[in-house]
């Protein structure tokens, strides 16, 4: 196990999203040939949220529900977070692949049902010792393994493995 | 404790240990895949990484599928930056009109059983039909692998599914992938591993093997896995592929579910629109009329589902207004097709053909196939709404069987009512 660092804590306000968010509909150019990545950060989950780009700010943290993520094989749903500044999601549940894009993009992701928050609500995460405070609770997440942190610490896979060639942590 | 196949699959490619689901490993990685609906990212990784080698490039495919014949500059654009590296890095290249990703890379005998292949694409899980664990990436992860040969996994979970009996003349694996699909939900295996076992798996061609392993994307499943036999054996030879390491589950090793089915007591299914999950029997659907069928895809594009849809439509002419699209997987699968005479079967009856590839999948191939209202009925994998590029369109998803049946009657018709619709393989 790698020492905890500065980046195993994450600090920032929610936003909130709810079940079923399809990444392909709502934060990619699946169905929208020819626009970039600022184009879809804009309008990031328009249809679900109204004003949501707008109301992000860098370090904000998003909330969701089960499934987020589903459907999406495309790691440009990643890029728009980042775009966003995105510091983190969490989520009752992932697409899988959205959830391995994430790490790989340096985008932390965590496992966990949040009920009863506000939008704005702080929201924290130790990624090492595995919990997320918020609402003046704090929820117990099984911790991700040490060598997704040294992936997420690196900020990536590419800046992981410039670091790490041999992939040995 | 035993292992599953995927356990055991993992730990032989990390070399270090016995592994268990749960656990995060960095594995060597046997063959990677990338098409064109996904190149244009993974060759912008691939540069953003800015590796000083890309030693294992020679071990991946660059496969011309979603966009073949390309509809527009943006993707003949892509097409020739894929050739570009292919030649410049000694990729494989699958041209415009070869066909359909998962089907080109086992006949192109890329790979074997034992093996562990990547893809740009959530239906990598069709790798698995051959006993390999197959499953889907991004361009990170690929870039990373033509670099270093490796990628990281965490170890899944498996459901084992254990299908006794035989399925009924008319009833198909993508049957009981709905089946399933209604059982569990359309997430219901996310993050797991499913191994598909019993004598209805056993008695299946490749062709049906490779839907059951291909369709459980539809699950949300990291990969989906069958044993090797004397079939998966012989079809592996007999299309190059290196001798085989076939991988088996431990009596004992750890589930975390297990499902039985009855294979020999399902009717065909459909999905209705626009849920994957929402899945009925054929009779349970009722009256429905339709405007399109649809044969193709990676799901159901092979030679056996051709010649399901000639065994129906032998003959015969799909009834009036309806339109029927038959898309080959792959051209060796076409070149077949056309030598059974199933090709001039199926345009005699009112069908028409496209060249090999994903065809009629998904609405971003620039063809728009459907008017506002009409109903299309297709085999291929999902049906959410705009999936086809109209969202005032509506998609019911079943078997190649089902669709011919359909087409021929102008409704959604169970394929064992109508002659040839009990056809099976022998």
């Amino acid at each position: 196990m790698s020492a905890p660092s500065s980046s195993d804590l994450i600090r920032g306000p929610a936003h909130l999203l709810g079940d079923d968010v399809n990444t392909d509909l709502h934060c990619s150019t699946k169905y929208l040939p020819g626009k970039d990545n600022a184009f879809v950060a804009a309008r990031a989950f328009e249809d679900l949220a109204p004003g949501f780009a707008q109301r992000f700010e860098p370090g904000g943290i998003i909330v969701a529900g089960a499934n987020f993520g589903i459907n999406s094989s495309r790691e440009q749903a990643t890029h728009v977070l980042k775009l966003l500044g995105c510091a983190a999601l969490v989520a009752r549940s992932f697409g899988r692949q959205f959830f391995r894009n994430c790490i790989n993009n340096g985008l932390p992701v965590v496992e966990c049902t949040l009920t009863g928050l506000d939008e704005g609500d702080a929201i924290e995460i130790d990624l090492a010792r595995g919990c997320v405070r918020a609402g003046g609770v704090e929820h117990a997440v099984p911790p991700l393994p040490a060598e997704v942190r040294a992936i997420l610490a690196a900020g990536g896979l590419h800046a992981f493995l410039h670091a790490h060639p041999d992939w040995r942590l | 404790m035993g292992a599953t196949m995927v356990e055991k699959i993992l730990s032989s490619h990390a070399l270090d240990r016995q592994l268990r689901a749960g656990d995060v490993v960095v594995a060597s990685v046997d063959f990677a895949m990338v098409h064109d609906g996904r190149a244009g990212n993974a060759l912008k990784m691939i540069e953003k990484m800015n590796a000083k080698a890309l030693p294992f490039a020679h071990r991946a495919a660059f496969v011309v599928d979603h966009f073949s014949p390309p509809p527009n500059a943006e993707a003949a654009n892509t097409h020739a930056a894929m050739r570009s590296f292919a030649a410049a890095h000694g990729a494989r290249l699958y041209d415009v009109g070869s066909g359909i990703c998962h089907q080109v890379l086992p006949e192109g005998g890329h790979f074997t059983c034992g093996d562990i292949v990547v893809g740009t694409d959530t239906h990598s899980t069709t790798y698995g039909a051959f006993n390999a664990l197959g499953t889907g990436v991004e361009g990170t992860d690929l870039s990373a692998v033509l670099a270093t040969g490796k990628a990281w996994f965490r170890v899944p979970e498996t459901i084992r599914v254990e299908l006794s009996g035989r399925l009924a003349p008319g009833v198909w694996a993508k049957d009981i992938t709905l089946h399933m699909l209604r059982r569990l939900g359309a997430e219901g295996a996310n993050y797991r591993a499913l191994e598909y076992v019993g004598s209805a798996v056993e008695a299946m061609a490749i062709d049906d093997r490779m839907t059951l392993a291909n369709h459980a994307a539809e699950l949300g499943a990291k990969a989906a896995i069958l044993e090797a036999d004397a079939k998966t054996e012989a079809w592996l030879q007999a299309h190059g592929a290196a001798a085989p390491r076939p991988v088996r589950a431990d009596a004992d090793a750890h589930y975390a579910e297990v499902i039985g089915i009855d294979a020999g007591s399902l009717a065909p299914q459909v999905a209705r629109p626009h849920h994957i999950d929402q899945a009925v029997s054929v009779a349970e659907a009722g009256t429905q009329r339709i405007d399109l069928a649809l044969i193709g895809t990676c799901t159901n594009g092979r030679l056996d589902d051709l010649r399901q849809a000639a065994a129906v439509l032998r003959g015969k002419r799909i009834a009036p207004g309806v339109r029927m699209i038959v898309t080959p997987a792959s051209r060796a699968i076409y070149l077949q097709a056309l030598r059974e005479g199933l090709i001039e079967t199926l345009a005699q009856a009112g069908a028409s053909v496209e060249p090999a590839g994903c065809g009629t999948c998904v609405g971003i191939t620039g063809k728009l196939i459907a008017g506002d209202g009409e109903v299309i009925v297709s085999s291929a994998n999902r049906n959410f709404k705009g999936r086809l590029g109209n969202p005032r369109a509506q998609i019911w998803i079943a078997s190649s069987a089902t669709v011919a049946a359909s087409a021929l009657t102008g409704v959604l018709t169970d394929p064992r009512g109508v002659a040839g619709g009990d056809w099976r393989v022998q």
